[in-house]
């Protein structure tokens, strides 16, 4: 296996409660499957998402951040 | 919309503290689509992927933030 | 009878008890039996115990007996085994009931037509001529093909693809449907605009009709854009399709200016109309109510959704064709109409859960319980559960762990309401499925238990983790802890919100005083409360005086006398002509606005409010128009005849110009009702005067739904239709003492002389643009001046302020019977705010630390809801009763003076921190 496709990212994902959220549960009831390396914190609404909370993540040593409204 | 707009200037602002323009990422899915959510989820994961772990220290957050 | 059926009521056994079914879908995935999917039209196969679609509500299996195995055969029952809640009940039995009700609304819609079973539609049996709706299904990310838009035949991306319009619509010899069947030029137009977006490497899209009827709000622009993407339209009725070589479809046709043409394409898609069903048919007679010859229900113009018999009523497709946003406006409406006289009996059978106290927990430590939960198999089966629950008791301020089979059953909410008790915990965390459908319930049992709801959270280990990683049981596993985790942290700083409580002023404001307003008044006021009806007038009764009869041929004059009578004598409604809104202050339930009428300024009190301020016919600036006085407009045509100033027996020629100011760049919205008027006018004159030459010269005739059947008798009674395009408009001049009117005629390619005595013009419908009214309420308007609902389709009545509703033309140009029943819808929402004592508005809120607040105004822009405003010392203050809860504020301030209740800026950090 060459390292990059050993490397595991870890990604935040934003996501709005009332779409991007609600397609993530339609996604489980519909069995798609996809990598587990996105850690979903639900936001109200896109509008709630603050640059601190990007900046905070990458801080905290995520190797992505997803935001989806 | 206001939301889109502000998106742009966010990306700006990450690559000021040092982050590759491709660690953040945008989409607007609608509840019903769950297709899509999931094909984002695999070209969001292997974008990451490509660009390998953050190894690039942030410049001084507040600063920025 | 009215007030009191018994309606006779039969289920079907479902095979499956709804109590326990958990819907894992264990027993679809091993069912053997494969049935064509009637979701997908018959493109996929589905299980004999199946749900009809993901978003099914509720979300339970079902078998479907006619293709069951072990019902046929005896033995199978592979569904009984593998369900692990011993949902599957093969001894199910048909239950039958007697209901008792005070009114009926019926609302089985249509079907759509079926082209295969008429021999004039035999090519739809090819291979790739697909109906409407099949191809709805190919683009849908849940269809056959996931979502890529493939032709059947070979299961390739088609490059070309045409859309015929009116196929089983407007046409009388082939399937006897001789209404328009109003949806299917926009859908084709949605289809054709999505292909597009769908194709990999362009697509070539062509419609085939015969008049774009894009009359609805913004259909117009959505028309022109799409042109502008490169769907093709061509004018033209299809009736051959003939299948060549590689199964892709040749199509004969003639060009408007009469070139014949034979183009191919790899696909065809039938834009099929809508018709009622058989079983639809059978149901209306058991019902005892009155259809049309079309088998559209009967109802009447003033009376949009009451069937011919009391206590019935009707709204939907099955009312007549038309769209979702109107059947959405006729639900309500038809909600409205069957509790109008019932309002009595409101609530009387509802009974309200007694909530205990909830705790004070401000100041102690914080004692988070977490709920892992198996969900049967559904997280047990790829998650380690015991794994993630030995971790939970590890994470900081843990004070108690439980695994339960299935968190959401009674039994186990009555047990962790115990729990809580027992173990003084003061957070909780459910790690099970999505808090989108179960955060209510398990918010109930914090409530029973004596805890504020907001001091939960879930981690979602199900839909957006076991689902969607079955493969990788470990990688769930530590997902699941993740998740855990973050929830924990994020539970731990959460705090007891309140929810605020307002007291509803029983009262309602209606602004405006046209057929809209004063349906909305009466309605309001029969349902008992007091309404406050505002006209600036000196006299009811809008546009509606000057009109003369509806589409369905009633009169308008004697209803508006009567409806202006009723108004005027009934005992709830407060009138104030010559009257305008100087003030609106307050917000839902407590609005007090301020009158100026004759007797001077009045505050008046009310929980609702009801626009309804109508629009006005343009004034033209063309086709000499206000400098020779036989041109006229609609409205001028019709008190000209109501008057008899205007005598068709003395009317040699009269010519209507149709779309005059509507459909141009500067008004981009097609008027709706010119059309029609026009067609019905055209019949008044030739019925009075048969000889009278009658012409209409149009661009497209958009008589849509029944309204087709006017035009149609027009033509046979020898109405001449000419069609102009917008590039050569047609030419009004004097010519001696009468009027001449020039058309290019398209056919024939040279221009047509017309002499006329009277040339009408469909003048465009335009808004009142009232910007002060809107900025009073806080409600947009859009472009062309129209209010802008909170959804078009789902909230078309609404708006997104709450408490503040709309009907009528001020939303949209719109005839008649659409304006009532639009009056009655936003009836039927506000008395949803009305009807209550008291509200409770979610905690999840917006709040200021005012002493971070600098007044820069940052956060008054930027909130979507108006809900922020500056106080006396000039600093931020939320209007808790406004705010939405979606933390715009908190992410524009610069001086982090807002924060969100629930989602505070501490409680995402604790997430992100807890991430890793
Ligand atoms: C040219 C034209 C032709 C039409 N042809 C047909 C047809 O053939 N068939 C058909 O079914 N329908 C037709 N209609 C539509 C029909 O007139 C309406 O659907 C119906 O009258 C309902 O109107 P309304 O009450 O919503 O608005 P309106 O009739 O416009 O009434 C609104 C009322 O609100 C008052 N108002 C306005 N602003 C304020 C304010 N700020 N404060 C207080 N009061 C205010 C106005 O004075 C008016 O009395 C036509 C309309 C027009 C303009
Ligand atoms: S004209 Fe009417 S029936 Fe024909 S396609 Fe358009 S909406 Fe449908
Ligand atoms: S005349 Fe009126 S209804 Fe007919 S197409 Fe033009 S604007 Fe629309």
């Amino acid at each position: 296996m060459s390292e990059q496709a050993a490397f595991q990212p870890r990604i935040a994902a934003f996501l709005c409660n009332w779409c991007s959220y609600g397609a993530a549960d339609l996604a489980g009831v519909s069995r798609l499957q996809y990598p587990p390396n996105i850690h979903v914190i639900r936001i109200p609404c896109t509008g709630r998402m603050s640059p601190k909370f990007i900046l905070q993540a990458f801080r905290k040593g995520v190797d992505g951040v997803w935001v989806s409204g | 919309m206001f939301a889109r707009r502000r998106f742009a200037v966010l990306k700006n602002l990450m690559e000021y503290a040092g982050i590759e323009p491709g660690r953040l990422q945008f989409s607007w899915i609608s509840s019903a689509e769950a297709q899509k959510f999931q094909q984002t989820v695999v070209s969001v994961t292997e974008a990451v992927k490509a660009l390998g772990p953050a190894k690039h220290m942030i410049k001084d957050i507040r600063k920025v933030a | 009878m009215e007030g009191d059926f018994t309606v006779k009521v039969v289920s079907h056994p479902r095979y499956v008890d709804m109590a326990k079914c958990i819907a894992c879908g264990a027993c679809s995935e091993k069912c053997p039996k494969k049935v064509p999917s009637e979701y997908n039209e018959r493109l996929d196969k589905r299980k004999a115990i199946y749900v009809r679609y993901a978003q099914a509500v509720p979300l339970k299996y079902g078998i479907d007996k006619d293709n069951c195995i072990f019902f046929a055969k005896g033995k199978c029952k592979a569904c009984e085994k593998h369900c692990p809640t011993g949902a599957v009940n093969y001894e199910d039995q048909e239950v039958r009931r007697d209901i008792k009700v005070g009114s009926i609304i019926a609302s089985a819609g249509f079907k759509p037509f079926d082209p295969s079973i008429y021999l004039q539609y035999s090519y739809s049996k090819f291979a790739n001529v697909v109906t409407a709706l099949e191809f709805e299904r190919i683009l849908a990310a849940s269809g056959p093909w996931m979502g890529h838009m493939v032709r059947p035949s070979d299961e390739k991306e088609p490059k070309k693809i045409a859309w015929l319009q009116c196929v089983g619509s407007r046409e009388v010899n082939a399937c006897d449907h001789p209404y328009c069947s109003a949806v299917c030029c926009m859908y084709a137009i949605k289809e054709a605009a999505l292909a597009k977006e769908h194709a990999h490497d362009g697509l070539d899209a062509a419609i085939f009709y015969m008049d774009m009827r894009t009359f609805g709000k913004d259909f117009e622009k959505y028309y022109e854009k799409a042109k502008g993407k490169g769907v093709r339209f061509v004018r033209s009725r299809i009736h051959t399709i003939t299948e060549v070589a590689d199964k892709s479809l040749q199509i004969e046709y003639v060009t408007e200016n009469g070139v014949a043409m034979t183009e191919e394409f790899d696909m065809v898609v039938l834009s099929h109309g809508l018709e009622i069903a058989k079983e639809t048919v059978e149901l209306a007679q058991r019902l005892g109510i009155d259809l049309m010859p079309s088998n559209f229900v009967k109802s009447g113009s003033f009376t949009p959704v009451a069937s011919s018999r009391p206590g019935v009523y009707v709204c939907g497709a099955l009312a007549g064709p038309k769209d979702i946003p109107l059947s959405v406006v006729e639900a309500s409406a038809a909600a409205c109409a069957a509790a109008g006289k019932l309002s009595g009996a409101r609530g009387t059978l509802v009974s309200e859960p007694e909530i205990p106290k909830a705790l004070d927990v401000k100041g102690d430590a914080p004692r988070v319980g977490v709920f892992v939960c198996s969900c049967g198999i559904n997280i047990a089966g790829v998650v380690d559960v015991k794994a993630v629950v030995e971790y939970a008791k590890t994470l900081p301020n843990v004070a108690y762990v439980e695994n339960n089979l299935f968190t959401c059953s009674q039994d186990t909410q009555d047990k962790m309401a115990q729990v809580i008790k027992d173990q003084g915990l003061n957070r909780i965390v459910v790690a099970a499925c999505t808090p989108r459908t179960h955060e209510p319930l398990f918010q109930e049992t914090l409530q029973s238990a004596g805890l504020n709801k907001y001091l939960f959270d879930m981690a979602n280990i199900r839909n957006q983790d076991s689902w969607v990683h079955t493969g990788e049981p470990e990688q769930a596993t530590e997902k699941a802890k993740d998740l855990v985790r973050m929830a924990v942290a994020k539970a731990s700083l959460l705090q007891p919100l309140n929810e605020v409580q307002l007291s509803v002023m029983p009262a309602a404001m209606v602004i405006g005083g046209g057929i809209s307003g004063m349906n909305a008044a009466l309605e309001l006021a029969r349902q008992g409360f007091t309404t406050h009806l505002v006209e600036r007038d000196a006299e009811l009764g809008g546009n509606a005086r000057l009109l003369r009869i509806t589409a369905k041929g009633e009169e308008v004059a004697p209803y508006l006398k009567e409806l202006t009578e009723r108004v005027k004598s009934e005992s709830n409604i407060v009138l104030h002509l010559s009257t305008a809104i100087k003030n609106v202050d307050g917000f839902v339930g407590n609005f007090k606005t301020t009158l100026a009428g004759p007797g001077g300024e009045e505050v008046v009190e009310h929980g609702a409010a009801v626009i309804a301020i109508g629009a006005a016919e343009r004034r033209p600036t063309e086709y000499l128009y206000g400098e020779d006085s036989r041109v006229k407009t609609h409205l001028e045509l019709d008190s000209g005849l109501m008057s008899g100033a205007i005598d068709p027996k003395k009317t040699n020629s009269v010519v209507f110009v149709q779309c005059v100011g509507s459909r141009e760049p500067e008004r981009p919205y097609c008027s709706k009702v010119c059309c029609t008027h026009s067609v019905e006018s055209a019949l008044h004159f030739k019925e009075h005067n048969p000889d009278c030459q009658v012409t209409v010269l149009y661009r497209d005739m958009r008589t849509f739904g029944e309204r087709e059947l006017l035009y149609k008798e027009a033509r046979s009674k020898g109405v001449l239709f000419v069609r102009y395009g917008v590039d050569h408009k047609p030419r009004v001049a004097k010519a001696g003492d009468g009027l001449t009117v020039t058309v290019r005629d398209h056919i024939l390619d040279r221009d047509l002389l017309i002499d006329a005595d009277l040339v009408v013009l469909a003048s465009a419908i335009v808004s009142h643009k009232d910007e002060s009214l809107a900025q009073m309420f806080k409600v947009p308007l859009d472009e062309d001046g129209w209010f802008l609902e909170a959804h078009q389709k789902l909230r078309p009545v609404d708006f997104a302020t709450d408490g503040v509703f709309m009907a009528g033309l001020a939303h949209y140009p719109k005839p008649i019977e659409e304006a009532v029943a639009q009056a009655q819808a936003a009836v039927s929402r506000a008395v949803t705010v009305l009807s209550r004592k008291e509200m409770w508005l979610p905690g999840t809120v917006a709040f200021i630390d005012q002493k971070k607040c600098v007044g820069c105004g940052v956060c008054w822009t930027v909130c979507p809801y108006q809900a922020i405003a500056a106080d006396d010392k000039g600093l931020a203050v939320v209007n808790e009763a406004l705010c939405k809860g979606c933390g715009t504020c908190v992410a524009s301030c610069r001086s982090g003076a807002p924060n969100l209740r629930g989602f505070t800026t501490q409680d995402v950090m604790a997430q992100i921190e807890a991430m890793l």
